[in-house]
Order: C-alpha cells, then structure tokens, then sequence
C-alpha cells in the first residue's frame, strides 16, 4: 500500500490508523474512509493521503509528515517505510514488525514499545524508547536504531531490548533505566544512567558522570564486540579499534542497586 | 483622610504566591483607587497603590473599540472554527475564571495550559515521579526549625515569605523565633537572601543535581566519588556537615525555586529534591514546597488537576483528557506552529515566548483577557479589557500551600471580571455547537 500525503496538516494529525494491522483484510476504500483527528476534527485518511494499492503488505507513505503522529502505532507485524520525516509517538506501544523512517523522526520513537524494530535514518528527538509520563517503564523489548543523533531521556525507564544512537545522545540517555542495552556510538550527554538500577549503557568517548557512579576495571567486555558486530550488520561504521579495544567499566546508581553498568571506550 | 474613605481589613494580596492575608487597604473616598495599603511589603504596595481603574475600552476587535457582546460573538467564533484552539496564562485569575477556561478548552476539544508549565512545571511532573511530602505554611511556621531554600530568592521575589512563614516567626515550639531556627541557603551567587542565611551553599552553575544526589548518597549511606566537590564547588565536609544537621533536626522543610525548575535537569533536579525529602524521612519529619510566583498560579494547577486530572499541558483533542508536557504545553505548541488560535488569560506569551512562538502567534487568531494591553493584547483580533482581580473581583485563589483563600476586593471596577468575559463566551459556543450546557449561573 502506497500513502502520498497530498495535503499538510495545519495542526497536527493522529493517524495511528496508518498501521499494517489496521490495513490488511480492509479494501482501499475502506483503508481510505479510515479516520484520522487532524486537532480536533475526524476526517478521512483520504483527505489527507493518496492512496496506491500497489498488492504489498508494506506500508509506504511519502510526504513532510513532521506533523503526523502515532504513525504504527500498537503495530504487530509488517512493515512501513516512511520516505522523510515523521512526527511523535512513531510505533507507539509497538509489539511487533519494522518501521524504517528515511528523515528525522519527532519526540517519543518508539514509546513503550515491547518488540519489532524500528530505524530512524535521520535524527530523533527527545524520549526515545521511554515510558510516558507517570510512568516508570519504558521499552520492554525490540529494537530502536537511530543512525543520527537523539535528544535528551533516551531510555527512560527502559526494562528491556536494544537503543542504538549512531551520534551523540542527549542528557539522562538510561534514566531509571531497569534493564536493557543503550549503545550510543558518539557522545553521552549530562548526567548518563541516572538512577538506573541495571542494565547497560556504552559509549565510544569519554563522559562526566555522577558522583553516585563507582570506577570497577578497564577491560575487554567479550559480549560487546558482538554487539558491535550486530550493529555493523545493520549498516553502522564499527571502527576495528571499538571492536578490539578496551572499555572502563562503571556501577551505579549507588541511590539504587547500583547493578547498572556503564562502558566507557579507554583505548 | 476623608471621614468616607473605605477600610478593608484582612485584605488578600495576589501579587505573589504568598498570598497575603492581612493587608487593611483604605480606598478614597471616591472609591477609584487605594490610598493606603498597610502591612503589605514593597511588591504589594505597588500591586495595590499604582492600580486605577483606566480608561480602556471594554473590547477591542482587530484593534477598533466594540461592545463586550460583540467581542464575545467574535472570540465563539475564532474558538468554533479552530482545530487546534489553544487556551494559556490562568495563574493571575480567580479559580472560577480558570474553571470556565477548563470547560471551554473541554467544549471546544482544545488545549489548555497555564503559565505553570514555563515556571514550575517541572516540579508538577516531579510529583507525579516521586510524590510530595509536603505541609502548610501555617504548621511550617510553628514547627519547622530547619529551613532550607534552593534556586530561590524569597528577600526579593516573595518579600513576607521570612517574616509571615518560615524565618522570623515565634510559635510555642519555636518561641526565639529565627534564633529556634536553622536558615539555609544554595544558589549559584549570593542574594538578598543568602545574608540571612546561616548556612550558603554557593555551588557551580549548573551543577545542582550532581549536589542533590551526592546529598541523597550521604543520607542514605550510598558509595559516591569524591569529584562532586569538583564539579559543585562544595567541600565534602561542608556537605557531610549540612546534611547531619537535616537528618537531626526535628522537622525541615526545602523550599525551591525556579533557579532549580527552569536549570538543565529540570524536572530530574526538581525530582532528586523531592526524593532527597523522602529519604531524610527515614530519619526525621522532611517536607517540601515549591515556591510559586504567580498569586494564583497554585488555584490554577488545583482547578486544572481536578477537573481534568492533571496540572497543565492538557489536551482535549480526542474528547478526553491527555497530558504531556513538551507535546501539549503552550510554548511548544506554538514554537512547532500547531494552534491556529489562541487564548490568553491575564498573561503575555508575546513578551517572553521564543521567537519561533511569538512568530506564530503574530499569524493566528488570538484573545486576551487581561487588565491592562500587553504586547500580546497588541496582535489580537479579540482584546478584553477585565477587572484586577483581588482589587476588584472577588474569588478564591490558592497560597502557594494549597491553602485556599477567598479574595476581599477594595472598590468596583466598570470591566467585566474574567469569569463573566469567559463563561459568555463558553455559553455562546454552547449554543452554535448545540451543547446543552448544565451551567447553573451564577448570582452577581
């Protein structure tokens, strides 16, 4: 199914509906009558999309779609492709399939999601794989790859699954992280793993933490270099000296059961 | 004096979110304006002394003078026809004013925040993170014999908050007063403030969370590493000496500003404040209170919280309530262009929003409610002129502890009061979306 937006919202637009789940055993007609709320009105898909049935499963949508949220949204199985960039909530409560976005993608990638995989080309903004407000869990499984860089919050309370930030992350990158693996291949902002209780966060360079953070041993972690395997599979450049090098290794939050650990690249 | 001036005792100050309520304000004779304003500190008297009722027209529509009813035809109709109506300020109004934005921003399905999101929001996610130990300023008064302020300057932004609340007042378990008590101070320059203080903490720009979880570290007996002392200018005995005397004192309270709120971290710092106060908990009686500006900014995170379930940056879209501040908190909303209206409420987004914001609220339709002409009033297609409130309208505010107070206004004012500006404008959208309003009105 091929989406071309023909008409840019003026205020922002919720289309979870843009969803394989939503789509497959529905007629274009049908798929096109779907509603949308663009503010606070109920219109068509129609209205603002055109709509191609070109047979395939995948979900192809085009357009400056910077205000459009909840795109995949509670998804469970195929695959969408977003050709530029994307407003928030993208895949929100994901438990399964790929969404692949080939701009940047707004606030809150991924939110809550607990399975399938999500790749944002571009940059991404705050909260990446967080919980929403009021809430103490984040991603509980799957996979969010962002090639650029992520805002502040990336992780927040995250309890399972996999982060991959290919820039720099912004501040708190693993807050009240549970469990889980961040790997941010450029720089940590202000204030990495505040109290995260487990888990693990990498990064390629060096990074202030807080006081509640213990140094333990500068090492060669043999489950990191297959993680960095893994993520050169999915097009990262890996530098030979990341895969072969040695890290520091960090515990805390003290605050909390100071299982959390943070791996610094030393050498 | 003239034999017919009028006395209001126990007059309510609404400059501030200390909420004054003892000022004896005399009104001239004439009944246009308040001759004296006693027991009110420098911001109350200039709150109180410097307000005439002035000759504004009631209504202004694309900048030409009409009547209040053709206004409020006009305002329904910018909100009728807008997708993504927008309502903003509430924190210099009564809780019945805000009330009102509440039902219309539900009407409508809008969205509606208050300037609480630009001051002391994080602090209202903090507490749905963490919770909130807290207690009235009245039983801080009488019981707290450590007080601590952090990112605050109450000497010259809340001038009573020592002398009415928690420095200077005798009470049977304090009966010396300041001498019962320890006065703390952390902000990153000295204050009016910090020279009352008997301890101040001068710490590293920036650097307040790194001291609050060292501080959390040494109460609850955690491992930290001794670069805090680096990186927030503190020395680890001073610290380990500050927070021995929180952990002994019979009953602390921290007060915070927006020198914590409004500094990178923000609802993190306001947090790891909050769960410090939690853990000295475990080892004596520890409370907390933001310290508010606005003087009814705390009635409008109450009215707000009660009649959708959160405090601010609320959004009806759907037909029910969301909250999510950055998505649905006014300057993001217009710093992104999303509302394509505007509504205003005794506030001046134009003066002190980005200019991305303030770019976008030059290209929609906006309506401001407001005393005086601001600079946002300037590019509105419905401008309200109102009554002051607490000077001319009655109503309930809130002090910065929750504490509800009704207002006691000196003399009348020839413009409607918010509330009424408001609830006509939300009958009158009633009727051309065909709600039926269960409204009961209201006697003058």
């Amino acid at each position: 199914m091929k989406l071309s937006l023909h008409t840019l919202p003026t205020v922002p637009l919720e289309a979870e509906v843009i969803c394989p789940d939503k789509f497959i055993g529905n007629s274009l007609d049908a798929i096109s009558a779907m509603t949308v709320m663009h503010g606070n009105q109920a219109c068509s898909l129609a209205d603002f999309f055109t709509l191609t049935d070109d047979g395939l499963e995948t979900i192809e949508v085009d357009g400056d779609l910077s205000k459009v949220k909840l795109i995949g949204s509670e998804m469970t199985q195929g695959k969408i492709i977003i050709k530029g960039s994307v407003g928030a909530h993208l895949g929100a409560l994901m438990t399964g399939g790929e969404i692949l976005v080939t701009g940047n993608a707004e606030d809150w990638v991924g939110r809550e999601i607990s399975g399938g995989r999500i790749v944002i080309k571009g940059d991404a903004g705050h909260l990446v794989g967080s919980g929403v407000r009021g809430s103490d869990t984040g991603i509980q499984g799957g996979e969010i790859i962002i090639h650029g860089n992520a805002k502040n919050e990336v992780g927040n309370g995250m309890r399972r699954g996999l982060i991959v930030i290919g820039g720099n992350s912004g501040d708190f990158t693993g807050v009240n992280m549970k469990a889980g693996t961040i790997m941010v291949l450029g720089q940590l902002g202000q204030r990495p793993g505040a109290s995260m209780v487990r888990g693990t966060i990498f990064s390629t360079q060096s990074a202030q933490l807080l006081p509640t953070f213990t140094y333990n041993t500068t090492y060669k972690p043999t489950f990191l270099k297959r993680y960095l395997i893994y993520i050169k599979k999915l097009g990262f450049t890996i530098d030979d000296a990341y895969l072969n090098g040695k890290y520091q290794s960090w515990s805390g939050d003290s605050l909390e059961l100071n299982k959390g650990e943070i791996l610094l690249f030393a050498e | 004096m003239s034999g017919s001036s009028k006395v209001i005792e126990n007059a309510i100050c609404t400059f501030c979110g200390c909420v004054c309520d003892d000022i004896e304000l005399t009104v001239d004779s004439g009944g246009k304006y308040i001759t004296q304003a006693k027991n009110a500190c420098v911001l109350g008297k200039s709150w109180f002394l410097e307000h005439k009722v002035e000759d504004f027209p009631v209504a202004l529509i694309d900048g030409k003078e009409a009547s209040l009813e053709e206004a409020v035809e006009a305002a329904a109709q910018v909100f009728v026809n807008a997708k993504f109506p927008t309502i903003y300020g509430l924190s210099d109004t009564t809780c019945e004013a805000q009330k009102e934005a509440v039902a219309i921003a539900d009407y409508l399905n809008g969205n509606i925040d208050t300037t609480t999101s630009v001051c002391h929001g994080p602090t209202g996610m903090a507490f749905q993170g963490v919770g909130e130990s807290t207690a009235s300023l009245g039983e801080i008064k009488n019981r707290a014999d450590f007080v601590m302020y952090w990112g605050g300057n109450p000497a010259e932004a809340h001038p009573r908050h020592f002398e009415r609340y928690a420095v200077n007042p005798k009470s049977h378990w304090l009966p010396n007063g300041k001498e019962d008590r320890t006065i703390a101070m952390v902000d990153i320059r000295p204050t009016q403030s910090s020279m009352i203080a008997d301890i101040f903490l001068q710490i590293k720009p920036g650097s307040d969370f790194e001291l609050l979880w060292a501080m959390r570290a040494l109460v609850k007996g955690r491992a930290f590493d001794r670069s805090v002392e680096e990186r927030t200018g503190i020395s680890l005995d001073r610290l380990e000496a500050l927070v021995q005397q929180m952990k002994d004192c019979q009953f602390g309270v921290l007060f915070f500003g927006m020198g914590l709120t409004m500094t990178r971290g923000r609802h993190f710092n306001a947090g790891a404040l909050l769960q410090l106060v939690t853990d000295l908990n475990d080892f004596t009686h520890f409370v907390s209170l933001p310290t508010r500006g606005h003087g009814n900014v705390t009635g409008a995170d109450n009215v707000v919280s009660w009649q959708t379930g959160y405090p601010f940056g609320v959004n009806f879209n759907r037909g029910y309530p969301r909250f999510n501040p950055g998505e649905f908190t006014t300057a993001d909303v217009l710093g992104r262009g999303e509302a394509d209206a505007l509504c205003v409420i005794a506030s001046d987004p134009g003066s002190n929003f980005s200019a991305k914001a303030i770019e976008h609220i030059k290209s929609i339709p906006v309506i401001t409610l407001d005393p005086k002409p601001t600079v946002t009033s300037q590019h509105a297609k419905v401008a309200f002129t109102t009554a002051t409130y607490g000077i001319n309208v009655p109503g309930t505010v809130y002090r910065m502890d929750n504490v509800p107070l009704s207002l006691r206004p000196a003399f009348d004012s020839p413009f409607p009061s918010d509330e009424m500006v408001l609830r006509a404008i939300k009958e009158r959208i009633c009727e051309l979306r065909g709600i039926t309003s269960n409204h009961k009105p209201v006697a003058a």
